[in-house]
């Protein structure tokens, strides 16, 4: 069985600006002339910055239709991984291999425009997703269905309120067919009998054969999705096993 | 730390077909299904090397997403508006109509006898378009923060989307033209021909123009500030309210520096029937493509860390 991810000695490094540059995260054009000039008369380039290694050698395989969780405190890398995986951020070094159509769902409605009604919403977010406008056609009237907002499907979704909204996004994102999802924090939406819902429909995408990368920091939600889990701290992979071992071990060591 | 290798060692590395392997060794998994993996991965990612200034088959696959984000971009900006598109008419009508007050019968420009508000709403017209264009397209990564770092797609779309918006303005601007041309009754001519090069080349400018100044804004907001500014300064020096032959002859060659006066006095000769000026068009056209190679080389030598400083 060949795996679908190939994560290889994949790392990444960020530059954290400190002291006087911390305040400002963009500097001016004037800012980094004086910079550069005042480095060039500098025996050592050594700037204001620190290093920051948000991931390091982290080595990964998934097997296609696996479900793997990802667990680990906040600025763990966790988020840091998934956006290397989906060509947000680009790594440091290593090498990642994917053997099949990725979407990624970091958040629920991303490009969703206020002033846009919710129809016209369900296209421009699908786009953005990466959905034909054949394929919005084709399942637009289960988005709508499974948003439940059949009636304000003609209103900007400014006038929404805020649980129709995160629930016609979420629609959107679990209509997508990709072989590889990658899902960041975002199944807490909605009230509870919604929140069921979308349980549900992530475990249909699930058995449909998809394999599927998830962060979440809800241990109750990993061990009943995942097969296997893994854990990471401080950028490294610590942990990688069945998810009941390894969320078993985050919880003994985060209480 | 390689917990992942240690697992790796009990698969056998010879390429076996999934289809045909049986889910036995598979990770025990309810309803699992197997596809068909390619031998070749879809998708490797990699620290880049220094990568070809455009990425043109990525682009092509996202061509529904920039007609989504162009049709996006127009839609929003006339929603909750009464007048709607008519914005993009009213915009160079109402310079024009001051402009020929001012210019025309105040200052009394000399237009080579051209009715003052044909020749200024010639000009206008693709200034309009240019610049606006340009305005929007140079702050168009900072105004889609939010998908730059959620989603991935070539970010080249969002500058051209920008520009692509500012063109269905232009096209609606254009049937005021058609009006003034029928009014002050200009035959058609063979010079038509050249009108589409001409908005086509104003397009790769402000595209060209964009797509550098975008991604320059992401570092340094500088551009932000700047930009209006130089828009403003650009107009006065481009042929728009006086033709470039009030310049002495002796210093036309700096007003042609400018790639768009070119292009101005190039559109007006097309619509008006005077003589064209190849020699200033072909400098344009040259500069053009020279900087759309060179915004694009660093649009993509950037684009890679975008998200990082956005």
């Amino acid at each position: 069985m060949k795996p679908i991810i190939r994560i290889s000695n994949l790392s990444k490094q960020f530059r954290i600006a400190t002291g006087e540059r911390s305040a400002a995260r963009y500097e001016t054009l004037r800012e980094s002339l004086v910079r550069s000039l005042r480095n060039a008369f500098r025996r050592n380039h050594h700037r204001s910055e620190e290093k920051l290694w948000a991931l390091k050698d982290i080595n990964l395989d998934v097997m296609p239709g696996e479900v793997v969780g990802l667990i680990g405190p906040n600025g763990a890398g966790k988020s840091t991984l998934l956006k290397v995986l989906s060509r947000i951020i680009e790594p440091t070094s290593g090498r990642v291999e994917l053997y099949g159509k990725v979407a990624s769902l970091l958040e629920v409605g991303t490009g969703f425009h206020p002033d846009l009604t919710g129809r016209e919403n369900i296209y421009l977010n699908g786009a953005v997703l990466g959905m034909r406008r054949r394929e919005i056609n084709a399942r637009f009237d289960e988005i709508v269905a499974f948003a439940e907002v059949e009636k304000f499907l003609d209103e900007a979704v400014k006038h929404y309120s805020s649980g129709m909204y995160v629930r016609l996004a979420f629609a959107v994102a679990a209509h997508l067919s990709p072989e590889i999802l990658i899902v960041d924090e975002v199944l807490a939406v909605g009230d509870a009998s919604f929140q069921k819902k979308c349980l549900a429909k992530m475990q249909d995408v699930m058995r449909s054969g998809r394999t599927v990368l998830f962060v979440s920091h809800s241990m109750g939600m990993i061990r009943q999705l995942c097969v296997r889990a893994a854990l990471i701290d401080g950028g490294e992979l610590k942990k990688l096993g069945p998810t009941k071992d390894v969320a078993d071990y985050y919880e003994a060591m985060s209480a | 730390m390689n917990l992942a290798k240690s697992e790796r060692a009990g698969e056998s590395e010879s390429p076996k077909s999934p289809a045909s392997d049986p889910m036995t060794d598979a990770p025990a998994s309810p309803g699992q299904v197997f596809y068909n993996l390619p031998d070749k991965p879809v998708v490797t990612i990699e620290a880049s090397r220094s990568g070809v200034p455009l990425n043109l088959p990525g682009l092509w696959a996202c061509r529904e997403l920039l007609y989504f984000l162009v049709w996006r971009d127009v839609k929003v900006r006339y929603k909750q508006t009464l007048l709607g598109a008519v914005w993009a008419v009213l915009q160079p009508l109402v310079t024009m109509i001051i402009f020929t007050y001012f210019f025309g019968k105040l200052a009394r420009v000399p237009t080579d006898g051209v009715p003052y508000p044909i020749f200024f709403y010639t000009g206008l017209l693709l200034w309009t378009y240019f610049s606006n264009a340009v305005m929007s397209g140079a702050n168009s990564l900072i105004s889609n923060t939010n998908l730059i770092t959620k989603v991935y797609f070539p970010r080249l779309i969002i500058p051209a989307s920008a520009v692509g918006a500012g063109l269905i303005d232009f096209a609606i601007a254009s049937v005021l033209l058609v009006f003034l041309l029928i009014y002050y009754s200009f035959p058609v001519t063979w010079g038509y021909l050249m009108l589409m090069p001409l908005v086509l080349l104003t397009t790769l400018f402000a595209l060209g123009l964009s797509v550098w100044l975008a991604a320059l804004n992401v570092r340094y907001r500088d551009v932000r500030y700047a930009l209006p500014f130089l828009i403003q300064i650009w107009m006065f020096v481009s042929p728009i309210i006086y033709p470039s032959t009030l310049v002495p002859q002796e210093w036309r060659w700096v007003m042609i520096m400018n790639p768009l006066a070119g292009i101005i006095e190039n559109f007006r000769a097309a619509l008006l029937g005077k003589e064209f000026h190849w020699l200033a068009l072909g400098y344009s056209t040259v500069f053009i493509v020279l900087l759309l190679l060179y915004g694009s080389y660093t649009f993509r030598r950037m684009e890679r860390r975008f998200a990082e400083f956005i």
